[in-house]
Order: structure tokens, then sequence, then C-alpha cells
């Protein structure tokens, strides 16, 4: 008995070092890396420059699935053609990335700069009574619509073009279009992310205004409206996040998926070091990657679905208590 | 008309009373120094000029335009630049990048740069270091050369020279000097030499009160007039 088990795992591993497998499962980490960066990022910019924890983040990026799915449903329908379904896509990311970003920009200004002045609790508090009311008022919408509330939506996942569906050869293995679609999707929010940052004026008003917003005010810099904008721009790239698993099997649209989002967030988040772009970067491609192998190997060698996720908080626990701080954490963020 | 009125103002740290009724007034193109020993409220009455600590009365006027209660970035916008006395370098963005942040939109970031470039040359060595990684002379530099190169009327510098060898103290006062000329200042200075050879007059402030002024024509940092208040 132990001989054949010895035997299952010998001959999983000399499968797991072949080029298909290793091209197979780097990918589907670069994928999935790709989805954790995605729901990550904004919740990483808006506690790393304004120090604000925000627990409604996973709700936004269900709104944000919901959403991008309406704008798909209304105009891809049933039968998607790929040029209609892509186009549709690009007008959905305009639409939830305005609706998130605008959403959000009011909650800055109407909720949260009020409790600027206080202690952390009162954020955390009132982003977590946010995120209740926003999961409850998302159930009662979509079930007066009759949409089933609790599983993906399916219409939303029909739109899916056919060019997404297929299968790619890329060297020695083929690899799903809509795991290379996520990919360059993450590549290019990390890219947007870091130029708006580093190559423009306003970005470096915001990094300044987060280092000291004292300082960042003194010199002109309306630091209140620096920091709606990053509000604004967080909640959008929650809600782009959202859109981008509408598509996914794996995800869809649905009211957990604010639940489902926030913990792999908060893990991605905290392992990158609260509050670092780069760190969340970095950290996205470390879980990404792990999830893959680990998912690879209990597919393959142990079926157990679940153990997968478990490496991702054993990452965590490895993490935190090598580096307290996470990867490239500093020990104080947020610049109000 | 005075640029800057300062009058009356009453400003408070919780319960603690600091400014007890502090007026004073800066000209156009005059550097005022204001004087006094540690912890009298020299560097609480420039943060209630720009509204970083409001006072709870009185008022601030700037080229006769109300500022209280105005917020502290359209107090900047009016015109009033800050070199504070604790440099507040932005230790994560690099030299050029503290530079730039101080630049007023409408300035080509290239001349606002070869300004504070001429002024202090070291700063452009060093131009792609990040703030953080710079020694306490350099950081002063660009606190100050930060401070000159926006499109301010009036300056407000808090202890420039504090803490710095007299290298630096030397190549600071030159710079000082130089925006004397164009700008007007309000200095807070320990260094009574570095402060009387820039400006025309003076207050002493003692316990959040000015309790003298004048010109500083004729006096020296050993005077009588100064050796009450000021020394420790």
């Amino acid at each position: 008995m132990i001989e054949q088990g010895v035997l299952l795992y010998t001959d999983a591993l000399a499968s797991f070092f072949t080029p298909e497998a290793l091209v197979s499962v780097l990918f589907d980490g670069l994928a999935k890396a790709s989805l954790y960066v995605m729901i990550a990022s904004g919740l990483t910019l808006v506690f790393g420059l304004m120090g604000v924890l925000n627990f409604a983040h996973g709700s936004l990026t269900m709104f944000g699935a919901y959403l991008g799915g309406l704008v798909l449903v209304l105009i891809v329908g049933g039968s998607p053609t790929d040029p209609v379904a892509l186009g549709g896509f690009f007008l959905a990311v305009v639409v939830v990335f305005g609706a998130l970003g605008l959403l959000g920009g009011v909650l800055e200004w109407g909720l949260i700069r009020p409790i600027y002045d206080r202690p952390p609790l009162y954020q955390i508090l009132l982003t977590f009574g946010l995120a209740l009311i926003l999961d409850e008022l998302a159930r009662i919408v979509v079930s007066f619509y009759g949409i089933q509330p609790i599983a993906s939506w399916q219409a939303a996942l029909s739109t899916k073009p056919a060019i997404l569906g297929r299968t790619y050869d890329l060297g020695p293995t083929s690899l799903p279009g809509l795991e290379l679609f996520q990919i360059g999707f993450g590549l290019l929010t990390v890219g947007f992310i870091w130029a708006f940052l580093t190559q423009t004026r306003y970005g470096l008003y915001v990094r300044a205004g987060s280092q000291d917003a004292e300082m960042a005010r003194a010199l002109g810099i309306n630091v209140r409206r620096v920091f709606t904008v990053i509000f604004a721009l967080g909640t959008g790239l929650a809600g782009l996040a959202g859109l981008l698993l509408a598509w996914d099997q794996a995800w869809g649209a649905s009211v957990p998926l604010a639940a489902e989002t926030l913990l792999p967030a908060f893990v991605v988040v905290i392992i990158g070091g609260l509050g670092t772009v780069r760190g969340t970067v970095v950290a996205s491609v470390l879980v990404g990657m792990v999830d893959a192998i680990t998912t690879w190997w209990f597919n393959e060698a142990i079926t157990f679905t679940g153990l997968p996720e478990m490496f991702l908080f054993l990452i965590l626990v490895i993490v935190l208590a090598l580096k307290p701080q996470g990867l490239y954490g500093v020990s104080e963020v947020g610049g109000h | 008309m005075s640029l800057l009125t300062v009058r009356d103002i009453h400003t408070y740290y919780g319960e603690s009373h600091i400014l007890e009724g502090v007026s004073l007034s800066v000209d156009r193109g005059e550097v005022v120094a204001l004087v006094g020993r540690n912890g009298v409220g020299k560097t609480t009455t420039l943060r209630s000029i720009l509204q970083l600590s409001p006072p709870r009365s009185g008022r601030v006027t700037f080229d006769g335009s109300e500022l209280t209660g105005l917020d502290t970035h359209a107090v900047a916008q009016a015109g009033i630049g800050w070199i504070p006395e604790d440099r507040r370098i932005f230790d994560q963005l690099t030299v050029a990048e503290n530079l730039r942040v101080a630049l007023p939109p409408s300035t080509e970031t290239a001349d606002g740069l070869s300004v504070a470039y001429e002024t202090f040359p070291a700063l452009q060595e060093h131009q792609d270091r990040d703030g953080g990684d710079l020694s306490g002379g350099q950081q002063q530099m660009l606190a100050v050369a930060r401070g000159l190169i926006g499109d301010n009327e009036l300056l407000l510098i808090d202890e420039p020279s504090e803490g710095l060898a007299p290298l630096i103290v030397e190549r600071v006062g030159r710079a000082l000097a130089r925006a004397a000329e164009s700008s007007t200042i309000l200095l807070v200075e320990q260094n009574l030499g570095l402060a009387l050879d820039l400006a025309d007059r003076f207050y002493v402030l003692d316990t959040g009160k000015i309790v003298d002024s004048g010109s500083t024509a004729g006096l020296s940092a050993d005077s009588d007039r100064f050796r009450r208040y000021v020394s420790a």
C-alpha cells in the first residue's frame, strides 16, 4: 500500500516536471496572480495612501461584477460574436470604472472624510457596516429581477466570446484564452497604476500627500481632493476586478463574491506589506504561483480540491511569522 | 499697506494657550525676524499664519485678503511658502520629485529645477536619490530650495540653521540673502547673528506675547535688548 503511494507520488513528480505541466502551471499561476492583483490593488492603494482599511472593498468588487455583467448582457446578449463581446467588455470597463469610481468618491466625501480624525476602529466599523448594506442591497435587487443571488450569474458568464473560450497552443502545452486575457488585463492594470503614481503630476501629489499630508497642504496641494480621487480610483479598480471575474467560471457574478474576494485581497495585501503597491504585485505573483502549483498537485496526485486554498493562508502565516510587516511593509501608512 | 498683517491672534493646543494676542506685520520686500527662546510660540505663530494651527480668535490678512478660516492649501496657493523647522522632506520621493511637488503647475519643471540646482549644486548630483537617504545638511538645502522655487510672495522660514555644520549654515545663509533680494520673508531664527544679518526689522516673542520690536539697524546679537529674552 505504502509502495503504491510512493509510486503515485513519484509518477506525479515526474509528470509535474514535464515542459507541458510546467508551462501550464506557470500561466495558470500568472492568471491567478492577475486576478489577485486586480482584487487587491484598490484595497492596497486606499490603505497605503490614506490609511483607510476598507472592508467594503469586496462588496464593491461584487457591484462591479453585476454592473459589468449587466452591460455585457444588454450589449452582447445570449449569442456573443467575438467583436461584439470584446467591444462590450471594453465599454463595460468604462462604465464600471466610471460608476464605481463615482460611487467611491461620494462614499469618501460623505462618509469617510468626516471620521479621518477619529481612531481607525471608526473606519473599520463604518466600512464593515457599509459592506453589509451593499451586500443586502445587491441581494434584494438581483432577487427582484429573478436572478439567483448565491449562484454565479449565468447570463453574464454566457456573454464570454468564443475567442476566450478556446485553448491556444503555446510551446509544449495549450492554454485557455481566458487565462491569457486575464494576464494581459492584470499587466495593463499594474502598468496603469504605476504610470499614474510615478509619471503624472497628480500621482506625485498623491505620493507626497500620503507621506506627509500637512507638508503637502503647505505646498498648495488640496490633500482632501487627492484622497477623494484615490478612494475613487481604488473603488474603480475593485469594480474592474469584479468585471473580469464575471466571465470566469470559477468565480462569476454573485452576492457571495464580496466575501470570496475580500479574504484573498486582505491575504495578498498583508503578505505584500500593508499599503505597498509593489508588495501587492509581488505577493499576488507568489500567491498565484503557489495556488497554481498546489492546485495541480491536489488535482493530479491527491484528490482534495479544498487544500490549495489552505496553502494561501499557510503562506500568510509563514510570512507573518518571519516578517510581521509583510514583504515590503512599512511601520506606518497613510498621510492624514 | 503691509503684505502680511497678524492682528491679536490667540492660538491653543488643546487647552494650552500658546499665543496670547500676537500682532505683527511684514511689508512687501522686507525681511522680518521673529526671535525668542525655545518654546515661546515662534513656530506656532508661523503655523497660525498658514492655518495649520488655526487661531481661535484674531485675524490674519495677506495682501488685503483674509486668511483666517481658509484651508492651508488655499493659503499656500495665495502665495505663502513655508520652510519648516524639521525640514519635512518627503523621504520616499527623490530629490527632483521633492522639488517638482513644490512647483506651481504653470512653471516649467526644467526652469524650476534649474533655479534650485543653481542655488545648491549638490542637489543636482543627488537628484535621483530618495530624500530620506540625504544627510541632514543636504535635506536642509533641499527644504530651502523647495521653499525658494515656489511662486511665493512671502516666505515663512523656521530655524533654517538649526543643527547644521557651519559650512552648511553659510551656504543656506547665502541662499536666503539672495532670496531676500526678491522676496518678503518672515524668519524665525535662534542664530541671532544670521537673523540680524538678513532682517530689516525684528519682533521678540516671549511666552506667547510680542515683548519688543524695532529696526535691526545698529543692533548686534549680544545687545542688551536681546539678552533678556533670547539668551538661554
